[in-house]
C-alpha cells in the first residue's frame, strides 16, 4: 500500500522571479511540511523542458542539493508531458519494492523564461523528431489535424467543441493554484486568435511556470491524504499518421485496460484529464469510455462531467487549459489535486464525498500514456 | 545555431530525399520513416519501399505558433497525408491556406525543410502541394 | 567531311520546374517608381518567384525527376550529374550531390556544380555530349537552375526569376533528339558579374548587349551553321538565351531567323529570365511540341562571356516521351500571383536577424 502523506503546490503563473530550483524548492517544502515527514529516502524529479531550456542535465541531484537534502538518493524522470505521472509511478515502485520508505516527488517546468517562439520549438520536441516534428508543427499543429479530422468524421461543429474550454475556465475560477481564473463563453473560444486552425488560443494551455510535490510513503499512519492504488502506462505510435484510428488514443486505452485488469477500479467520482488541447481532452473522454465515440463534445456541452452533471467530475482544477500545464510538473499537480479531492481538502471546486479518482497523462497525441488510480482513505 | 548535426542529416538523406518507407516482411504494412522494427507487429524483418508521390489530404491545420526561424512561411499548413500504403504528417506548400480542402490531391515536392541559422546546414526533404491540373 | 562526334549523343529525357508564384511587372514598377515603359520595352508580362522553401537545388531536383521520367532510364545508369547555377545554396558544398542522391544516381557517378553565369548548364550539356559520345558514361544528367538574384530597384529585377530545366543525355540511339553539332564562342567580356560575398550582381547595362549577348551568340551560331553547312531556314525552331523578351527576337533577326521560328521557345515573357534555365526551358518547350524530323537550334549565353550553339534533330521517339511528365506549359499556367512584399519575403530581400 502506497499513500500520499503530503502535498505542495505552487500557483501556475509567470514566475519571472523564480528559477526552476526555487519553484521546486517551494513546492517540496510545502509538501514536506504538510506531511510532517522528518526525512525522505529518495527524491524523484519530473521535468521536461528544463533539459533544453535551463539547460541542465542530472537535474534531480542539483535540485536535491539546492534544497539542502545532503546525500539523499535521487533520480530524474523524463517522459515529456507525462513526466509527472511517470515520476509518481517510479516513486510508488520504489516504495512497493522496499527500496525506499518515503519518497518526495517533485515536478517542475518553466514556460515563461524564453520567448514564446522558442518554447514552441522546444515543445514540438514532445513529438517525434523523426516524423511529425521533422516538420514545422509549431504548438498544436498535430492537435489541429486531429480536431479537424474529428469534426469531419463525426460531423461535430466547432461551436460544440468550444464548451470544453468554457467548462475548464469555469472550474478554475475557485482554484487558487490555477493560472487562468476567469470565465469564458464558448463564443469567446471561437473569436480567439487562431493557433493551429481549427484550434484557437483558448483551446490551448497557457505558457506558465509551476511546480508540484507530493510525499509518498508505505505506511498510512495518521497523515495519509489518499492511497495510490496503481499507476499504469503504455507506449503508442510515434505519430498519429501510423494509427488506423487516430481519434482513439491507443496508448491510453491500453494503459487503462491494464489498470482495470490489475486492480478493482471503482467509485471514480473525479478525474483529472490531460487536456493539452480541447481535442486531447475530448479524445481522452472517449478513449476512457466516459463518452461515446464522437459524442464527448456534445456531452460536455450538455453539462456532463461538471458538478451535478452526469458522469464523474472532470478537471475540477480547471485542467491543463486553465490551471495550466508546466509540462513535467503537470502529472504531479493532477495526482496532488485528486488526493486533495479525496481527502476533502481541495481548495477549489470540490467534489464532495469523492471516493476514487483518476489522473491521466498523455504525451503528445499518445506517444505514451499514464493513468493513476487513487482511493480515499477516510 | 547548429541545431542539426551533419551526421544526422547524412544518415537520413536517402529516405528523406526519395520518400522511402519501411515495409514489414511479416505483416506487409508500410511505415514512414523506416524504423528498426515494424511499428504494427514488431517484426524486425523489414525491407524498403518507395512511397507513392501522390496522395490525399485526410486533415490539415493552419499553424501560426511556429518557431521564429519558420516565420517566413507562416502560417504553416500542416497536413495528415494519406498515401494509400501509409500516411504521414507533413507540410503542405504552394497554396493559400484558404484554398486547402479536405480530400484534395497532393503531390510530393522536394523542399528545404530547415535552414540552420545563417551558417548551418540546409536540410532537404519532401513536402506536399496540391495537384492543380491534370 | 566535318567530324561531328556530337551525333553520338542525344536527349533522352527533358523536364522543367517552374515555381508556382508569379509577380507582375506592374507590381515591381509601382514598388520602385519605374515608368511602365521600362518593362514594356523588355517584352515582359510576369516572372516566376521561388517559394520560401525553394532554392536552385530543390527546383533542379524537380526538373531532374521530370527529365528522368521522360527518359525512362534507370537512375543508377547515370554516370554524370552536372548542375549549372549562379545561385548556389552553399558557397562551398556541391548541390549536384544532393540531386544525384535524390534521383538515385549515387554513388558511382560524377557530380559537379558548374559556374559560367547563365551558361554553366550549357557547358554541362557539351561536357555530357563528350562523355556520352566517347562512351565514358552511358547517361548524363544536366541541370540548369537558378533563383536569380537582382538588386531590388535595379532594372534587372523585372526579369531575374526562378526556374529549372534538366536533360538526360545519352547515346543517340533511342534518344528523342540527336545532337548534330555544336559550337562554343568565349571571350573575356565583363558585362555582368557578382563578386564573392556580394548578394546581388552588377552589370554594364547597355554593355551587356552588343559586345556581350549579341556578339557571342552570333559568333557561336554562325560558326555552327558554317560547320554544318546549314542556314537559318533549315531550322524549324531557334531558341536563344532570353534575358528579356526582346533580345532573343533581335538576335534571331540579326542571324536571319523569322519570328515564327522563335516564338515557341521564348518563355521569358511569361516566367522571366531563369538564368541557367532560360534557353534550356525554351528547348524543353520546343521538345514538348516538336515533330519527328524537325531541326532545332539552341544557343544559351552566359555573361563573362560565352555562348554555345547546338543543332538537334528530333526523332520519332519524341512522341512517346512527351506525356510522361508535366509540360512547360503546365508549369507556366500553374500559378499564384503574389505582391511585392511577399516576393521580397520569399526571396529574402528583407533583412531578418536569425539565431
Amino acid at each position: 500500500m502506497v499513500y500520499i502523506t503530503g502535498v505542495g503546490l505552487v500557483n501556475v503563473d509567470r514566475h519571472y522571479d523564480k528559477s526552476v530550483r526555487k519553484l521546486a524548492f517551494e513546492a517540496s517544502v510545502a509538501a514536506l511540511d504538510s506531511s510532517m515527514a522528518e526525512s525522505i529516502d529518495f527524491i524523484v524529479v519530473a521535468s521536461s523542458l528544463s533539459y533544453l531550456q535551463e539547460p541542465q542535465l542530472d537535474l534531480a541531484s542539483y535540485i536535491a542539493s539546492s534544497m539542502g537534502l545532503r546525500g539523499v538518493r535521487s533520480i530524474a524522470v523524463e517522459s515529456g508531458e507525462a513526466s509527472g505521472l511517470a515520476a509518481v509511478m517510479t516513486a510508488k515502485s520504489l516504495v512497493d519494492s522496499g527500496l525506499a520508505s518515503r519518497v518526495l516527488v517533485v515536478g517542475v517546468d518553466k514556460l515563461s523564461d524564453h520567448p514564446s517562439w522558442r518554447v514552441y520549438r522546444n515543445l514540438s520536441m514532445l513529438y517525434d523528431s523523426e516524423s511529425d516534428a521533422f516538420y514545422s508543427i509549431g504548438l498544436g499543429g498535430v492537435a489541429g489535424l486531429l480536431m479537424r479530422l474529428y469534426m469531419d468524421v463525426y460531423k461535430v461543429d466547432r461551436q460544440t467543441l468550444a464548451y470544453w474550454p468554457a467548462l475548464m475556465h469555469s472550474n478554475a475560477k475557485a482554484n487558487p493554484y490555477a493560472m487562468l481564473r476567469f470565465a469564458i463563453t464558448p463564443e469567446k473560444v471561437l473569436e480567439a486568435p487562431p493557433v493551429a486552425e481549427p484550434l484557437t488560443l483558448l483551446d490551448t494551455f497557457p505558457l506558465g511556470d509551476g511546480a508540484a510535490a507530493i510525499v509518498v510513503e508505505g505506511r498510512a499512519g495518521g497523515g495519509a491524504i489518499a492511497e495510490i492504488v496503481a499507476v499504469e502506462s503504455s507506449t503508442g505510435f510515434q505519430s498519429i499518421a501510423l494509427s488506423d484510428d487516430p481519434l482513439k488514443i491507443e496508448s491510453l486505452e491500453t494503459a487503462y485496460r491494464r489498470l482495470v485488469e490489475r486492480v478493482d477500479v471503482k467509485d471514480v467520482d473525479v478525474v483529472e484529464l490531460h487536456d493539452s488541447f480541447t481535442i486531447t481532452g475530448i479524445l481522452e473522454l472517449e478513449t476512457l469510455r466516459l463518452a461515446e465515440r464522437g459524442k464527448a463534445a456534445e456531452a460536455v456541452a450538455q453539462g456532463n462531467f461538471s458538478i451535478g452533471g452526469e458522469g464523474p467530475v472532470v478537471n475540477p482544477s480547471g485542467g491543463l487549459k486553465a490551471r495550466g500545464h508546466p509540462i513535467g510538473a503537470t502529472g504531479v499537480y493532477q495526482v496532488a489535486e485528486i488526493a486533495l479531492q479525496l481527502s476533502g481538502e481541495f481548495p477549489g471546486l470540490r467534489v464532495e464525498g469523492a471516493r476514487g479518482g483518476l489522473a491521466v497523462a498523455v504525451n503528445a497525441m499518445g506517444s505514451s500514456s499514464y493513468v493513476a488510480y487513487l482511493k480515499a482513505v477516510r | 545555431m547548429d541545431w542539426w548535426s551533419p551526421a544526422r542529416v547524412w544518415r537520413s538523406r536517402v529516405y528523406r530525399y526519395r520518400l522511402i518507407a519501411g515495409r514489414c516482411k511479416s505483416c506487409g504494412r508500410a511505415h514512414y520513416p523506416p524504423a528498426n522494427a515494424c511499428p504494427y507487429c514488431g517484426s524486425r524483418g523489414l525491407d524498403n519501399v518507395e512511397l507513392p508521390r501522390v496522395g490525399r489530404i485526410l486533415s490539415y491545420s493552419i499553424v501560426y505558433t511556429t518557431p521564429f526561424e519558420d516565420k517566413d512561411k507562416s502560417p504553416v499548413i500542416l497536413g495528415l497525408i494519406d498515401l494509400g500504403v501509409t500516411r504521414l504528417v507533413a507540410e503542405i506548400v504552394d497554396v493559400k491556406p484558404e484554398d486547402v480542402k479536405m480530400g484534395d490531391r497532393v503531390e510530393a515536392v522536394f523542399r528545404r525543410i530547415s535552414v540552420d541559422g545563417g551558417t548551418g546546414l540546409i536540410v532537404y526533404g519532401i513536402k506536399f502541394r496540391p495537384v492543380r491540373m491534370g | 567531311m566535318v567530324l561531328t562526334p556530337e551525333r553520338g549523343a542525344g536527349v533522352h529525357g527533358w523536364g522543367v520546374y517552374i515555381p508556382r508564384f508569379r509577380i507582375s511587372m506592374q507590381e515591381i514598377a509601382r514598388e520602385w517608381g519605374w515608368p511602365d515603359h521600362q518593362w514594356r520595352a523588355l517584352g515582359m508580362i510576369e516572372k516566376a518567384v521561388a517559394g520560401p522553401d525553394e532554392d536552385s537545388t530543390t527546383m533542379g531536383l524537380e526538373a531532374s525527376l521530370n527529365a528522368i521520367r521522360r527518359s525512362g532510364v534507370n537512375p543508377a545508369d547515370i554516370g554524370a550529374v552536372f548542375f549549372g547555377t549562379e545561385s548556389k545554396p552553399y558557397a562551398v558544398k556541391p548541390s549536384a550531390t544532393v540531386i544525384a542522391e535524390a534521383v538515385g544516381a549515387t554513388p558511382l557517378t560524377m557530380a559537379s556544380d558548374l559556374e559560367f553565369a547563365c551558361r554553366a548548364a550549357s557547358e554541362g550539356v557539351k561536357a555530357s555530349i563528350g562523355l556520352v559520345a566517347s562512351g565514358m558514361v552511358k547517361y548524363a544528367l544536366v541541370i540548369g537552375s537558378d533563383t536569380a538574384q537582382a538588386n531590388p530597384g535595379d532594372v534587372l529585377e523585372f526579369t531575374a526569376s526562378s526556374g529549372a530545366a534538366a536533360f538526360v543525355i545519352g547515346p543517340s540511339k533511342g534518344s528523342a533528339a540527336v545532337f548534330e553539332g555544336s559550337s562554343t564562342y568565349v571571350t573575356d567580356t565583363p558585362d555582368f558579374w557578382r563578386r564573392e560575398g556580394s548578394r546581388y550582381p552588377r552589370h554594364g547595362e547597355g554593355f551587356t548587349g552588343e559586345p556581350a549577348y549579341f556578339a557571342h551568340i552570333i559568333g557561336a551560331v554562325r560558326d555552327l551553321m558554317e560547320k554544318l553547312g546549314l542556314k537559318p531556314s533549315d531550322f524549324n525552331y531557334a531558341i536563344f538565351h532570353q534575358p528579356n523578351g526582346k533580345f532573343p527576337l533581335k538576335v534571331g533577326e540579326m542571324l536571319g531567323f523569322k519570328p515564327d521560328q522563335l516564338k515557341l521557345g521564348l518563355v521569358t515573357p511569361f516566367i522571366g529570365n531563369t538564368y541557367n534555365g532560360s534557353a534550356l526551358i525554351g528547348l524543353a518547350r520546343v521538345l514538348d511540341y516538336a515533330r519527328p524530323g524537325e531541326r532545332v537550334l539552341v544557343a544559351p549565353f552566359g555573361s563573362g562571356a560565352g555562348s554555345d550553339a547546338y543543332s538537334l534533330l528530333v526523332t520519332d521517339v519524341v512522341e512517346e516521351r512527351r506525356d510522361k511528365a508535366p509540360t512547360v506549359d503546365y508549369y507556366i499556367n500553374d500559378k499564384i500571383v503574389i505582391s511585392y512584399s511577399i516576393y521580397a519575403k520569399y526571396r529574402e530581400l528583407i533583412h531578418v536577424i536569425r539565431e
